[in-house]
């Protein structure tokens, strides 16, 4: 076993010697194609972090008519964080509300001047879970707060909500559709790269066939040196996405996406670059083993 | 010992390479498969070493039918076959001792094993000379030589040869029978299909003739 694993190695080592212009062309394809992936996983994690920070906002606000007795107060909001779409629920007294205006007001907080803390109801503030940010869980938690009578207004933005969803689920579908599409690509021309090297060796691949040898034994170089190319290739992708990432991507999804700053930009996490360079393998394996088929028949 | 029972076969509807073809090699024979162009000597051969099957009938190598065996076990077959082109069928970009060596990797076998065993093959057909060269810097009788060692390098039972002299000239030829008659001296059994009546005058032996894929003499002169 050892020693097939020695001599698989010899064998790839002297085919990439033999042909290296084929094999940068596979390693160089599947570069380009997981480039164009890579490119566009990054600007979907961004779009994906700020649509998750707008979703932060997505709560719901009700305004008591009247000051509420607190110990009611109380009861409502351990009744409330019970449901399972509500992750918090915050009161919001007169004067608390009151402040928050002032402070948003800043510099012309002199307006209130002589005005009373009292103008403003007091109101409950409820924050759902990340997974319950969607109409769906806004329209569970209006009903249930409808049954409160002492609350007079319930705020929330239905039309906004409806769009984002339809927003992210566009993304979804597009990033899976778009991002197949690509993988395909690759496979279809890595496979086709992969074939033009068996080619050149055809007569080696008949030969080995007629000696005796099984077809895995034929095939295993092979697949070794199209594993090989492909995870090259995907590190090769890798740098080349971080050059452009830190050349222009950057500061070009800053002016777009308008987060707080360049550093709010992110590039692919440790577990998507992980993904990327055995995407590579992957690619360059099922390459070889596809125009395989075609070379070592017996 | 090879069998062949009633085989037919064809590679397109109408055309029959081989028609109730039927047939007995004892082990240690050796023989010649004579007779026109297209009359069914490669496509024979073919069958034996499992490149094509049979539409009909039934081969028997060494008791075992290779008729209907999985497409996986042929390579066992062929590693108990030695098998000799017209047209050489060596790698060019491997020297001759990669090429002699490639049947022992095949099999799996230690390197040192292989060096030398494949020195032994080559120094039996006169190339222990040559052995670094590549096929194309070698002359035709030499490179037929070098496949001659490839098939005998694995001690096979049975060798076959499709017309192996019919590129070369008249003494190489006699190289190369010589390298045939040592062989079956030493117990492998010989199929040489070719249509050189010269050889199997000056090397009589059993000859079967075939035509249209039919056979139509065998005997021993
Ligand atoms: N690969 C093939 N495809 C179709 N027909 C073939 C093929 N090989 C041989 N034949 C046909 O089969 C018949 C026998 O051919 P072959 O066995 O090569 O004859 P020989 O070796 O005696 O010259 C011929 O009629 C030939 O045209
Ligand atoms: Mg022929």
């Amino acid at each position: 076993m050892l020693q097939s694993i020695g001599y698989f190695m010899r064998r790839v080592g002297r085919n990439l010697r033999q042909t290296p212009v084929l094999c940068s062309a596979a390693i160089g394809t599947v570069a380009v194609a997981l480039m164009i992936i890579g490119f566009f996983g990054i600007v979907v994690v961004n779009v994906q972090q700020v649509a998750q920070q707008w979703s932060r906002e997505i709560q719901v606000v009700a305004y008591f008519d009247q000051v509420p007795d607190l110990g009611k107060v109380q009861q409502w909001r351990s009744s409330l964080e019970a449901m399972a779409e509500i992750e918090r629920v915050e009161y919001v007294s007169r004067d608390e509300a009151f402040k928050r205006f002032k402070i948003r007001l800043g510099t012309d907080a002199d307006l209130l001047d002589g005005v009373g803390a009292d103008f403003l109801p007091a109101s409950l503030e409820i924050i759902l879970h990340d997974d319950n940010q969607n109409k769906g869980g806004v329209e569970a938690v209006v009903q249930r707060l409808k049954q409160i009578p002492e609350l007079d207004d319930i705020s929330y933005e239905p039309e906004w909500l409806e769009r984002f969803d339809a927003f992210v689920g566009l993304l979804k579908v597009a990033g899976i559709v778009f991002g197949g599409f690509l993988l395909f690509a690759a496979l279809f021309i890595v496979s086709n790269t992969i074939k033009l090297t068996l080619y050149a060796r055809r007569e080696e691949i008949e030969i080995m066939a007629l000696v005796g040898g099984t077809p895995l034994f034929i095939k295993m170089p092979f697949l070794i040196e199209g594993a090989l190319q492909g995870i090259l290739g995907g590190l090769l992708a890798l740098c080349g996405v971080w050059a452009v990432f830190t050349l222009v991507l950057r500061e070009g999804l800053y002016g777009v996406l308008m987060v707080t700053g360049t550093e709010g930009i992110l590039f692919l996490s440790p577990m998507q670059q992980w993904g990327m360079a055995l995407c590579g393998l992957m690619l360059g394996l099922t390459g070889s083993l596809l125009s395989l088929r075609k070379f070592v028949r017996i | 010992m090879i069998q062949l029972y009633n085989v037919c076969m064809s590679y397109q509807k109408e055309a029959t390479a081989l028609n109730e073809f039927s047939l007995k090699v004892p082990k240690g024979d050796f023989l010649y498969l004579t007779g026109p162009s297209g009359a069914g000597k490669s496509t024979l051969l073919k069958l034996l070493y499992g490149a094509v099957k049979p539409t009909r009938g039934q081969v028997l190598i060494n008791g075992m039918n290779i008729t209907r065996m999985r497409s996986w076990r042929i390579p066992m077959l062929r590693r108990k076959l030695g098998i000799v082109f017209q047209d050489f069928k060596l790698i060019s970009t491997r020297t001759v001792f990669e090429n002699v060596a490639f049947p022992l990797e095949m099999q799996g076998k230690k390197r040192f094993e292989i060096s030398n065993k494949v020195y032994q093959a080559l120094k039996h057909v006169g190339l222990q000379g040559k052995l670094n060269r590549f096929p194309l810097q070698l002359s035709g009788g030499e490179q037929q030589r070098a496949a001659i060692a490839r098939a005998l390098v694995i001690d096979p039972l049975i060798l076959l040869a499709d017309e192996p002299t019919g590129n070369l000239d008249d003494d190489v030829t006699c190289e190369i029978m010589e390298l045939f008659k040592g062989a079956n001296a030493r117990g492998t059994t010989v199929l040489l299909a070719t249509h050189n009546r010269e050889i199997i005058r000056r090397y009589p032996r059993r000859i079967v003739s075939l035509d249209k894929g039919r056979l139509v003499d065998d005997h021993t002169p």
